[in-house]
């Protein structure tokens, strides 16, 4: 443990190209999903939780069902989509970074729904009452949810996105794990333990831990600023 | 408000232009030079080199080289173009026509796989770091005199799915970079077992595969997935080899190292039931493994076939690495591809 420690930390100051990008497709890969997420399953779950329409209970009962599918199927299905035999061959989304985060978004925007939903299922009360007492027009009211829900906004984003990073079964069947193109920092930690490296992928870790650190630290200034 | 909203912004896209974009383009030109040196610095042949890979008690593993050598246990790679004109289907069973492949840099590949530079190259792998190649040139394999064209916009890109022990012992790394530079091509490599490497070219996600069993390759030429490219006689380019090897608990308690040949070796690890590990995952590996039992176990690449052996036989589905690993901890017998052994025994096997 304490070699792949001090490895880890000879590894941040290296240069090692290989070793950067696969920093760097993970970082694209799990911001940009991790944002798409947040913009399109936090709408959704104000929607869950404040509207008023048919069919609502089903939704959210399907949306926790989707919360819970097993990233392998969900990247079995995208490899079957965009497979070269797949109805969705003409994107040539199969081994890109683009795919896996079609993969990643499929996966965490009920995540990021569910909990929006369970959060204002508590106080959309309150916040309903104040807007028809202000008589807030419906997107005016939407807005207020939101910008009432900081707080746990920024908690899901972070738990999306931790969930992006450190996902392995999906990205590695869409992705395929190619060198300088769709090798993350998981799928890498997968090819080192089996290739005998076992110091090098447990470095991996580490670094992966440390990034995760340094985005919470961030993300929780912002939180206390904006409580 | 705006301000806080400016702030998340400004956050957003430091950390995204620190880490996303501004890396990605500076990066691979860089690897690539990288070892394309190192490539150099191999050619030139140096003097015999020191062997330090040859068994070594204080290699901190647990299993170590018992059986090897054996004609049945060669090894051969075969290089095979996926046919553009194949009968694809899809999930449904369905025919697909329009399936995209790229035949004309799947072929600027292996004829450069199976050229004179490629051969050099291959040749001298692992001779300084190991102590001896992990490949050998078969000496019947294909030659080819064409000309490599060199890459367009719609042939740079090749897929190339292959098996995990060419790729996990680092012979793709240290091979395609000159192969890249030269003709400027692009090769995608993925790897997986050669059950899943065929697979994955069935479903068109590959333009040629680098695969080594001999008889899931002729299953898929018979199915008509691939086909014979000009200058060459046959569908199958088996071009290199090197050796299978059973591995085992240094103490070696079937004293397998006495066996006669490796089918006795085999024999006498069932007869005691001592704790062997299969790959199970349709890998070249694995095919060549159920073909060395006894018959009467009547073993085959089928997870039913062992169910009687379980409490000896772990039948697990997973990389070579893995069941390496798995072998040192159960202190178990395992077949595994030489080239693959010496590279994890190098790389220490175990956490440090």
């Amino acid at each position: 443990m304490g070699k792949a420690l001090q490895q880890a930390f000879d590894l941040l100051f290296s240069s090692d190209a290989e070793l950067w990008n696969i920093v760097s497709v993970t970082m694209r890969m799990t911001l940009t999903s991790s944002i798409a997420a947040l913009l399109l399953g936090a709408p959704l779950g104000v929607l869950y939780a404040g509207a008023r329409f048919p069919g609502r209970k089903a939704l959210i009962v399907l949306n926790r069902t989707l919360m819970g599918v097993p990233p392998v199927v969900c990247g079995l299905l995208c490899y079957l989509l965009f497979s070269g035999v797949g109805p969705l061959r003409h994107l040539q989304l199969l081994f890109t970074v683009n795919g896996m985060i079609v993969a990643q978004v499929m996966l965490i925007t009920p995540i990021v729904a569910g909990n929006m939903e369970t959060y204002l299922s508590g106080v959309i009360g309150e916040i309903r009452e104040t807007a028809r007492g202000l008589r807030l027009s419906r997107a005016k009211t939407f807005f207020v949810t939101l910008g009432e829900s900081k707080y746990a906004l920024v908690s899901t984003y972070l738990f999306g996105f931790g969930r992006a990073m450190a996902e392995v079964g999906a990205v590695s069947m869409v992705g395929g794990a190619i060198a300088f193109k769709t090798n993350v920092m998981t799928t890498a930690i997968m090819m080192y333990t089996n290739r005998g490296d076992f110091t090098l992928g447990l470095a991996l870790g580490v670094l992966l831990l440390l990034i995760s650190l340094i985005i919470n630290v961030l993300a929780h200034l912002l939180q206390r600023r904006s409580a | 408000m705006k301000k806080r909203i400016l702030l998340i912004a400004l956050a957003l896209m430091l950390t995204l232009s620190v880490f996303g974009c501004a890396k990605t383009d500076t990066t691979a030109p860089e690897a690539t030079a990288e070892v394309a040196t190192e490539v150099m610095a191999t050619e030139v042949p140096t003097e015999a080199p020191a062997i330090t890979a040859e068994p070594n008690q204080e290699d901190g593993l647990g299993i170590t080289i018992l059986f090897e050598q054996d004609d049945s246990l060669i090894n051969n790679y075969s290089l095979l173009a996926v046919n553009e004109a194949a009968p694809f289907v899809d999930a449904d069973g369905k025919a697909v026509a329009d399936v995209a492949i790229n035949t004309v840099g799947a072929k600027a590949l292996i004829d450069w796989m199976l050229g004179d530079e490629a051969a050099t190259l291959i040749a001298n792998y692992g001779v300084e770091q190991y102590g001896e190649a992990l490949f050998y040139i078969k000496e019947d394999k294909p030659v080819s005199t064409a000309e490599i064209p060199q890459e367009i916009d719609e042939t740079k890109t090749i897929r190339l799915s292959t098996t995990t022990s060419v790729n996990d012992s680092g012979l793709l790394a240290y091979l395609l970079p000159t192969f890249e530079s030269e003709y400027g091509y692009t090769v995608e490599v993925a790897s997986a077992g050669t059950g899943k490497a065929i697979a994955a070219a069935q479903m068109g996600n590959a333009d040629l595969i680098l695969v080594h069993s001999k008889s899931q390759e002729e299953a898929y030429v018979t199915a008509g997935f691939s086909k014979i490219l000009d200058g060459y006689t046959s569908e199958r380019l088996t071009f290199m080899y090197n050796f299978f090897v059973l591995i085992g608990p240094k103490d070696d308690p079937a004293k397998c190292a006495e066996a006669t040949d490796v089918k006795d070796a085999f024999a006498r690890i069932a007869e005691g039931k001592f704790p062997f590990v299969s790959r199970g995952d349709l890998s070249g590996t694995h095919t060549k493994e159920v073909s060395l039992w006894p018959e009467s176990l009547a073993i085959t690449t089928d997870a039913a076939s062992v169910e009687a052996y379980s409490e000896w036989y772990a039948y697990s589905n997973a990389g070579m690495g893995v069941c390496l690993t798995m072998a040192n901890e159960m202190n178990a017998y395992i077949l595994s591809d030489k080239a693959t052994f010496l590279a994890f025994r190098a790389n220490g096997g175990t956490v440090g």
